[in-house]
């Protein structure tokens, strides 16, 4: 209808003084979304108290106020609808919600005091922390392989620097939390200067200048030191097997890349993304390749950004902005006899995609699919109002607007020289969880070649790859693939 | 876009998504505006082709994205005839499989040049495809559409392979015994009514369905017609460019004659009883199910049971507080009354912790139904039950792709979104009476039926 409306009304406005920002989408909607992002979270935890960063934002979430017990608010919050979600990465905390204009006065009150008044409860403060732990430990290491997969990825490339654990922490360090821990986590890093206030929808002219001016309560300031994020160099392939009971083996494969948001080939990237394949496009050449032909698994997808919950998603959720990304394939849980022929055709796959490019046949799709799935992204106000956030932290325009214009510039040549540039199949990081990991280990690191079976007939064409295939020297050595248990992982 | 999903997912959580409810003078919180009095504020154009296809074209506030849903009036409960059941759902299956103009990889091609979000869902009373794209494709998709609902064509040997992706789904759902469950409930409280199997289909006639190559082309000849379908076309659309579009590669699509004689359910007489063994360890399920009135937006009953599942047995529910804040004997308590086109099952379900507690939970629902029947509901809860529901619903609204589906479901029953409007007339003069009468005279002993499930052991 009026595509210029967005950005128009698009500003980003900075205080002098206090330094927070505001990111306003006004519509005529009777829905009003909230988002009110704090540029902190998991990699300002102390080295001895991973987790704090989710268990602060969680008190607040999920605790009461000074004058309002967490039963009070969650009763009041019923008739409306609402609630406020908190979302905690590494330099991200968010805390967001959706209301109806009639009550929006009440959701703010609540909301505000929810923030800005913590009530600090032993009681709260107990029960999120048992829910922090059973997240961790239920949630994800016992019920959730795949996800388990990815963020032990993270935790394997990123060790020894800021994002060197999960944004739910550890169980020793979850722990050891106080609730005084929160207090001063909240104080230092809950200021205006960490602030991005966020509103979308049909909220009255005078909302954002209010909200401001009520969040000016906050500190000014946050002393601690500018964060650096430099993973470690790879410089052989590894393989970290998390050892546990499971009927299949989740993987998942990456290397840290110097491209975000707003850096020069963040657009060739997205269109080598689209290529490869994001979460449900069945056409993705990783898809096609390993499920669609060959029925490998439930599907097999590419990303250059952090993508927590993917199985629970059909796209990312905004608010994950990192100033350090990586390239990742994840690959769906396997039967474990097909676990290393998987992981070969993978490592096929990329090794095939990094010397020859995107084939010319399939560029203009993969170009027009990263223009046109912005709209998809960003289908809802509270998602584009996310996207909009991102872009504030990122420094670049309105998202759709720079994927809109960045990636129709793009040649074939420029896109496969950034693939050359920044992508790679060698010097990767590996993660398998699954059982019998003493196999696995040993068909990965052994020279015979590990064929697989099909319990439908095969194309002479697949059949002849799958020869080359099942033979794809992984070059590891013995020593470059480890043997964890469970139990000893988010510990 | 192989990534079918059938009514057993989709049920969990639509029922949410559609119950709904207003009560202004009550409510706590301010009145809506006088502009958002309609539950479903979208100023949507109705048209049918001469054809007897209907079009419902929704713009929205949407600047960029388009959602169509082309909604079949045909799911699980048009399968009539003996050993045919699930063919509904294998058909949202074959709907992929090409045409001679567009086969699967070209159908996919064009999708990703769309930048476009595809899938399909089978439930009890239709199927509905849809796909979520840029504006500027409007016209290539509702080709493409148009194109594979007239010329729909597969070999057998792609026929037989489909219908071992749906046998693999079947077997992928028995693993869950909540599926189990509904399949064994759906069968013992009901004797006539189409709805005694689930979408999926009795197992012996989804392993015959590789034989059944004739009877699915029989199947699509009969249901896959303009009279039977309805396209929702919502988004950053214009009434005037969707017509003459549908008119174009709709308008050939020749009407059929099929009417399927599908049978109606006679009143239970009697509590039934029933209880699933299952082989593994499995926390165990107590469901209570009661046979209650189909979907209406003129009669109150469905509406005020619908209101009822949520004060008896949500989270905020007194018997939620009690069995699992307080107590911790039960998690989840749920209770779903799903919108049906014929008479349905009202459900409440409990996963129970300790196997010994069974009985005890059985007797606290029951206790809780009688109360409903006894005693009149706070005036003050209701209202607030309503309101949350009503705005719940609100702000379920919120992008193309939701308007799209919400006006989906509502057409599967009534062929037109113009039902959501006099629902939610109707929930705003519910009383607490109304809940009781509704209780009485459905949630009564003669129309229960009872099934249990424990796993090996009796525990986790």
């Amino acid at each position: 209808m009026k595509p210029l409306l967005i950005v128009l009304s698009f500003f980003i406005a900075t205080s002098a003084v206090a330094q927070s920002k505001t990111v306003a989408l006004p519509t005529s909607s009777s829905l009003v979304n909230v988002r009110i992002v704090f540029r902190t979270g998991a990699a300002m935890d102390p080295a001895d108290k991973p987790g704090l960063a989710n268990l602060t934002a969680a008190m607040l979430a999920r605790g009461g106020t000074r004058d309002l017990t967490y039963k009070q608010i969650v009763d009041q919050m019923f008739p409306m609808a609402a609630s406020v979600g908190a979302q905690v990465d590494q330099e991200m905390t968010t805390f967001h919600g959706s209301t109806h204009v009639d009550n929006l006065e009440a959701y703010y009150k609540l909301l505000r005091a929810m923030l800005l008044e913590p009530g600090w409860r032993e009681d709260d403060f107990k029960r999120v922390k048992d829910e922090a732990t059973n997240a961790l430990l239920v949630g994800l290491r016992g019920n959730n392989d795949e996800e388990l997969g990815k963020e032990m990825l993270y935790a394997d490339l990123y060790a020894g620097t800021p994002y060197g654990h999960n944004g739910l922490g550890t169980h020793a360090g979850i722990e050891k939390i106080t609730l005084d821990d929160l207090k001063a986590f909240y104080r230092q890093h809950y200021t205006q200067s960490n602030l991005i206030i966020g509103l979308a929808g049909g909220y009255p002219a005078a909302s954002p200048d209010r909200v401001k001016k009520d969040f000016a309560a906050l500190p000014e300031k946050d002393s601690s030191p500018t964060l650096a994020v430099n993973p470690a160099p790879i410089d052989h392939n590894r393989v970290e097997i998390v050892e546990k009971t499971s009927d299949s083996v989740a993987m998942s494969l990456g290397f840290p890349i110097d491209v975000k948001r707003g850096d020069p080939d963040y657009p060739a990237l997205l269109v080598a993304q689209s290529y490869l394949g994001p979460h449900r496009l069945s056409s993705g050449r990783l898809f096609q390749r390993i499920r669609e032909i060959r029925g490998l698994n439930y599907g097999d997808y590419a990303y250059i950004e952090y993508f927590p919950r993917g199985m629970f998603l059909f796209e990312p959720q905004p608010n994950l902005a990192r100033r350090s990304q990586i390239f990742q394939i994840w690959i769906r849980p396997v039967p474990p006899d097909a676990a290393s022929f998987t992981l070969r055709l993978a490592m096929f796959e990329l090794n095939h995609f990094v010397t020859d490019g995107i084939p010319a046949s399939d560029f203009e799709a993969a170009k027009e699919f990263a223009i046109k799935y912005v709209n998809v992204l960003t289908k809802t106000k509270d998602a584009e109002l996310g996207y909009a956030i991102d872009s504030a932290f990122y420094g670049i325009p309105d998202y759709g607007t720079y994927i809109g214009t960045q990636v129709s510039k793009l040649t074939h040549d420029e896109v496969n020289a950034a693939i050359r540039k920044h992508l790679r199949a060698d010097r990767l990081q590996i993660v398998a969880v699954g059982s019998n990991a003493d196999t696995l280990k040993k068909q990965l690191t052994g020279e015979d070649p590990t064929t697989i079976h099909y319990n439908s007939a095969k194309a002479g064409d697949i059949l002849e790859e799958d020869k080359v295939v099942e033979k794809w020297d992984l070059k590891l050595r013995p020593q470059d693939v480890e043997i964890v248990p469970v139990d000893k992982v988010l510990e | 876009m192989r990534h079918h999903y059938s009514s057993n997912s989709i049920r969990k959580f639509a029922c949410r998504l559609i119950a709904a409810a207003m009560l202004l003078a009550l409510s706590p919180i301010s009145r809506l505006r006088a502009a958002d009095d309609r539950a479903f504020p979208f100023p949507y154009v109705q048209e049918d082709l001469p054809n007897g296809l209907r079009l419902v074209t929704i713009p929205t506030d949407s600047q960029n994205l388009v959602s169509i849903y082309v909604v079949v009036q045909t799911g699980s409960r048009n399968e009539v005839e003996p050993g045919k059941t699930g063919f509904a759902h294998l058909f949202e299956h074959m709907m992929f499989r090409g045409t001679e103009l567009y086969p699967p990889q070209k159908y996919d091609a064009v999708l990703t040049k769309a930048g476009a979000a595809s899938n399909a869902f089978t439930t009890d009373d239709f199927t509905a495809f849809y796909t979520t794209f840029s504006k500027e494709d409007l016209s290539q998709i509702l080709a493409m559409e148009a194109d594979r609902f007239q010329n729909l064509d597969y070999a057998p040997e792609v026929f037989k392979t489909e219908t071992g992706a749906v046998l693999g789904e079947f077997n992928k759902d028995s693993a869950d015994p909540s599926f189990k469950l509904e399949e064994v409930l759906a069968d013992t409280a009901f004797d006539n009514s189409t709805y005694k199997h689930t979408t999926m289909g009795f197992r012996k006639d989804v392993e015959d369905m590789p034989n059944q190559f004739d009877y699915s082309r029989q199947f699509f000849d009969r249901y896959y017609r303009p009279e039977y379908a309805t396209i929702v076309v919502a988004g950053a659309v214009d009434p005037k460019v969707v017509r003459p579009l549908v008119d174009k590669y709709w308008g050939n699509w020749k009407r059929g004659s099929y009417q399927a004689a599908i049978p109606q359910e006679h009143a239970q007489n009697g509590p039934r009883e029933n209880h699933v063994d299952w082989p593994g360890p499995t926390l165990p399920l107590v469901t209570i199910a009661y046979h209650g009135p189909a979907y209406s937006d003129t009669d109150k009953s469905w509406a005020a049971l619908d209101a009822l599942s949520t004060l008896a047995f949500s989270d905020t529910s007194d018997l939620y507080e009690k069995l699992v804040i307080r107590e911790q004997r039960v998690d989840p308590l749920a209770a779903d009354f799903a919108p049906h086109f014929d008479p349905g099952l009202f459900v409440i379900s409990a996963r129970v912790k300790h196997p010994e507690d069974i009985q005890y939970v059985r007797d606290q629902i029951l206790a809780t139904v009688k109360q409903y029947q006894t005693d009149l509901v706070p005036s003050q809860r209701l209202a607030n039950v309503l309101a949350h529901e009503r705005y719940g619903f609100a702000l379920s609204l919120n992008n193309s792709q939701s308007v799209a589906v919400t006006a989906a479901r509502f057409i599967a029953l009534r062929r037109s979104p113009d039902t959501i409007n006099k629902l939610f007339a109707l929930y705003a003069t519910l009383t607490p009476d109304d809940i009781r009468t509704a209780a009485r005279k459905y949630l009564t002993d003669d129309e229960r039926t009872i099934v249990t499930l424990t796993g090996k052991g009796g525990a986790q």
